[in-house]
């Protein structure tokens, strides 16, 4: 019996709120850390570039997302068009302030609070507009993101084929690259990089969703007149939620462009992008962070393992629209059939399977 | 003993349906006041009234020194109401604890970004307010069910873990409403109990609408009947069950 | 000030709201008689028009193909209603709206796996022609000359399926007893149960009658913008028109139509130096609906929603 659940007493308030409160589990998390940042940056590049390098963006902009309508109850169709803001935030920063004020970690995160402040003047209508309703601020802001730098070249710096390379000189930050002799723009650095953003902001969104914004974030999505009773503030809830989300996905949106393709582009942070990362959530489960990691991995690798599978075992008979369509029809079957039997997502069906565990051989 | 909620010439419309017509009534600071009626008397639209949910078109209510028309709900929490309600009004998605947590609000002072980082003022807020709550969750003996999601519960629970997040405010006024609604015998002598409890022992003013008249009779001090939107009865549980004009209501003559 | 372009640009407007308000009509039928909002209509339309396209290009004559698109829709809104609602109902409202999400992706890659990805003309000015209205002294494809200006034949006539579709519908709601059954649902479906309204056979029907809804609109749209993905992008635009009529009312969704239709259209063309680009068509509609709903939060003639706490 090595993973023991009894036997853990709790002795004050303090541990009663640990995120892994077995010992068992804490030794997992370090042996985990080991790994990601041991073991992972000697992957292949193609491990790191083609994988796990995107799924930390998406990822992470679907634990935005998952704040905003995961948390908080309030429908978002516009990720995608805060992934941008962030995307072109970082790019315009690392490009026009001097380099020794800037570097890409630092661009990072202030174009996620550019992409955080756009979120608050979008999420001002929810203070009045509730329910369905709401979608259309969010479907604005996506519209209008997209719009307002296809329109003013200046943020591509009248780059006219519509995309701009990011320069490798970019990624050397406080010319630490060449300090260490590693080079920046590589992929094991960029992993670095995007990991520990992402395990960061991570960390910091389940501390929040443990604390007391996150049981007001839950409560405005459960029942916000009663919330407003006792004392909570909804209006600045929502607004906070839109910030902090958009916050996420702008980071995102940064990594995306500038640590996973290299490229700035609109074509990228489409209305389709918002979809793809609302899928992630759904299926990850609403409300779950551990679930949005997982349904991030799960959508994003499905056309990838199916096209293998298709090369593999059939002779590359799915060619890219056939990969296409199927993905999308498998992520609506799971999305459906998720709904019916287990509408928490997989984090649900993981801790279902997980109490199943704990009584077998009994049924229940 | 002062007054401490004083409501004067309410009255309250919906488009064209009165719900309330000329309404006043005091309450005393300390005292367990039982607001009672046949139902669509208008009684949970007084509360609402009183608590900041509903704006009537006259009349002022005073709370606390302060007379106003309205008050912002958020605004009235912060005054000292806390309230619960008819349809049970506890957070889906939350369990017990963390609903009961969410009563605390007002004395978390610490930023969204101390508590995202889980440091200083957060987390000592969160061992302070806890170690509150789990004072009212041993009052109201509900321990065994404090990491329930509150949808799994009993309607009985639920309503009690909904007067602990009331509870665990520390207001000067608790509104409830229906507290008993649903209940059985033992429920509701428990229920009782525990509104007596922190009525003496707090010494926090009660009033609760409530339609078993048992419970009225045996805890109440005051109590005021509403019918049809209209004050019928104000006084004592004595006085106002020999009134007539109760007993007409409450048998069914018409007027 | 060019009066006739302007009148010309208003009566474009309405003709396009027109064409919003046919697909927006499918969005309130399912959202009024059981709280969904469903996401999945546009994909319904691409469905229904892809499977008459390519019916009509392997020979099948217009009739015979519009029947069997029709059957077809039925068919899947009755299935729809059956594994993707029913075992959905008692749960709230955001998981039957993730659920049509779910079913929307389903039929996106459904329609286009089984059918194929290509963009299809489709001419349904070429199909009436033939039968349909002779005598016709005007042929359908050209342009009527009206006060000098000009207006596509063919928007007309649009405009005239879809007004008496929606004028039919409203009757329907109304005035006919199934209608009253829809209404009920749609305002407590546990209460119709409890009174012996047939949720399932209500709520199947609904589902069908969208979807040869569907089906209607999308063949009105394809004209505009042929058979294929974009048609997709033509529901996104309803969205601001039901939002603004309100999510609840057929009258609404028409006014809704209209206003987005014509203020669209005007935007574009007036206020488009403003904001030195072109395309704000692309917003425009959206913050037409997010200025209207600050100020009326439930729509034009949407239902208010009153919470009782």
């Amino acid at each position: 019996m090595i993973y023991r659940e009894t036997g853990n007493f709790v002795t004050n308030y303090l541990k009663d709120r640990e995120i892994f409160p077995l010992k068992f589990d804490k030794i997992i998390v370090i042996l985990g850390l080991l790994i990601l940042y041991l073991y992972v940056p000697t992957m292949s590049e193609y491990a790191l570039s083609a994988h796990i390098v995107p799924i930390l963006a998406v990822g992470l902009a679907t634990v935005g997302l998952n704040i905003l309508t995961g948390l908080t109850g309030q429908l978002s169709l516009g990720t995608a068009g805060f992934m941008c803001v962030g995307a072109f935030g970082t790019y315009n920063l690392m490009l026009r302030v001097p380099e020794n004020f800037m570097s890409l970690p630092v661009a990072l995160l202030i174009s996620g609070i550019f992409a955080g402040l756009v979120g608050v003047i979008f999420g001002l209508p929810a203070i009045r507009i509730k329910g369905f309703y709401l979608l259309v601020s969010t479907l604005a802001a996506q519209y209008f993101v997209w719009w307002f730098f296809n329109s003013y070249a200046w943020f591509l710096n009248y780059e006219s084929s519509g995309v701009v390379a990011i320069a490798p000189k970019m990624y050397d930050y406080w010319g630490l690259g060449n300090l260490l002799g590693v080079d920046m723009q590589g992929y094991p650095s960029r992993y670095l990089l995007a990991l520990t953003i992402c395990l960061g902001l991570t960390y910091f969104a389940k501390n929040l969703l443990r604390s007391n914004t996150g049981r007001n974030f839950m409560s405005v999505r459960d029942r916000d007149i009663a919330a407003s009773v006792m004392g909570i503030s909804v209006p600045r809830t929502k607004l906070l939620a839109f910030f902090v989300s958009c916050f996420y996905c702008g980071v995102a949106g940064g990594i995306y462009s500038f640590l996973y393709i290299g490229n700035v582009d609109l074509m990228i942070y489409e209305i389709d992008r918002s979809f793809t990362i609302l899928f992630m959530l759904i299926i990850g489960g609403l409300g779950s962070i551990s679930g949005s990691w997982l349904g991030a991995i799960f959508v994003y690798e499905f056309p990838i393992v199916f096209t293998w599978i298709g090369d593999y075992l059939f002779q590359g008979a799915f060619n890219t629209a056939v990969v296409e369509n199927v993905s999308n029809m498998v992520y609506g079957v799971f999305i459906i059939a998720l709904l019916i039997r287990e509408p928490g997502g997989f984090a649900a069906l993981w801790g279902t399977t997980k109490q199943k565990l704990r009584m077998w051989p009994y049924p229940h | 003993m002062t007054d401490i909620l004083k409501v004067e010439n309410v009255t309250l419309q919906f488009g064209g349906v009165k719900a309330i017509t000329d309404i006043s009534f005091n309450v005393k600071e300390g005292e367990i006041c039982a607001v009672i009626g046949p139902n669509g008397a208008g009684k949970s639209s007084m509360l609402n009234v009183i608590n900041g949910v509903y704006l009537p078109q006259i009349g002022t209510v005073t709370y606390d020194g302060v007379a106003r028309r309205s008050i912002n709900p958020r605004d009235a929490a912060i005054a000292g109401m806390a309230r619960t309600f008819q349809n049970i009004a506890l957070f889906q998605g939350m369990t017990v604890l963390e609903n009961i947590m969410t009563g605390r609000n007002l004395f978390m002072k610490s930023t969204w970004l101390e508590q995202g980082l889980n440091i200083g003022r957060a987390r000592e807020e969160e061992k302070i307010n806890r170690l509150a709550v789990e004072k009212v969750i041993k009052f109201l003996q509900i321990e065994s069910i404090r990491k329930t999601p509150v949808a799994k519960l009993p309607y009985g629970l639920q309503k009690r873990v909904e007067l602990g997040r009331a509870l665990v405010a520390e207001p000067k006024i608790l509104l409830l409403d229906e507290p008993m609604a649903g209940m059985n015998l033992e429920e509701k002598a428990d229920m009782s109990c525990f509104i007596l409890e922190i009525n003496k022992e707090q010494g926090i003013t009660t009033v609760m609408i409530e339609h078993d008249m048992g419970v009225v009779m045996d805890i109440s001090d005051h109590v005021v009947v509403l019918d049809y939107g209209k004050k019928i009865g104000d006084g004592s549980p004595k006085e106002v069950m020999a009134n007539q004009d109760v007993i007409d209501a409450y048998l069914g003559v018409s007027h | 000030m060019d009066w006739v372009y302007l009148i010309e640009v208003l009566v474009g407007g309405l003709m396009s709201g027109v064409m919003y308000s046919l697909v927006a009509i499918g969005f309130v039928l399912i959202y009024k008689s059981s709280g969904i909002f469903n996401f999945a209509q546009g994909t319904m339309l691409l469905f229904a028009s892809l499977t008459f396209v390519k019916m009509t290009e392997n020979g099948i004559d217009f009739w015979t193909a519009l029947f069997i698109a029709a059957g077809i829709m039925v068919i899947f809104g009755v299935a729809t209603e059956r594994y993707v609602i029913r075992p959905l109902a008692n749960q709230d409202l955001l998981a039957l709206f993730m659920a049509t999400v779910g079913l929307a992706t389903f039929q996106e890659g459904f329609s286009q796996f089984i059918w194929d990805s290509d963009v299809h003309g489709l001419q349904m000015s070429k199909f009436l022609d033939i039968g349909l209205l002779d005598p016709a002294p005007i042929f359908m494809s050209d342009h009527i000359p009206w006060l000098d200006i000009l207006i596509p034949k063919f928007d007309i006539f649009a405009s005239l399926v879809a007004g008496s579709l929606i004028v039919v519908l409203a009757f329907f709601f109304q005035k006919t007893k199934t209608g009253l059954s829809l209404r009920a649902v749609s305002d407590d479906h546990m209460a119709a149960m409890a009174v012996g309204i047939p949720l399932q056979t209500v709520w199947a029907v609904v589902w069908a009658v969208t979807g040869v809804i569907a089906l209607v609109a999308g063949l009105l749209w394809a004209e505009r913008v042929s058979v294929s993905f974009t048609l997709i992008e033509a529901v996104m635009k309803a969205l601001p028109v039901i939002l603004i009529g309100g999510l609840t009312s057929i009258p609404g969704a028409i006014v809704g139509g209209l206003v987005i239709g014509v203020g669209e259209k005007l935007g574009e063309i007036y206020l488009a130096d403003v904001f030195g680009g072109q395309g704000i068509e692309l917003w425009f509609a959206y913050f037409m609906a997010l200025i209207f709903l600050v100020f009326r939060p439930q729509g034009m003639f949407g239902e208010k929603l009153i919470e009782r706490v």
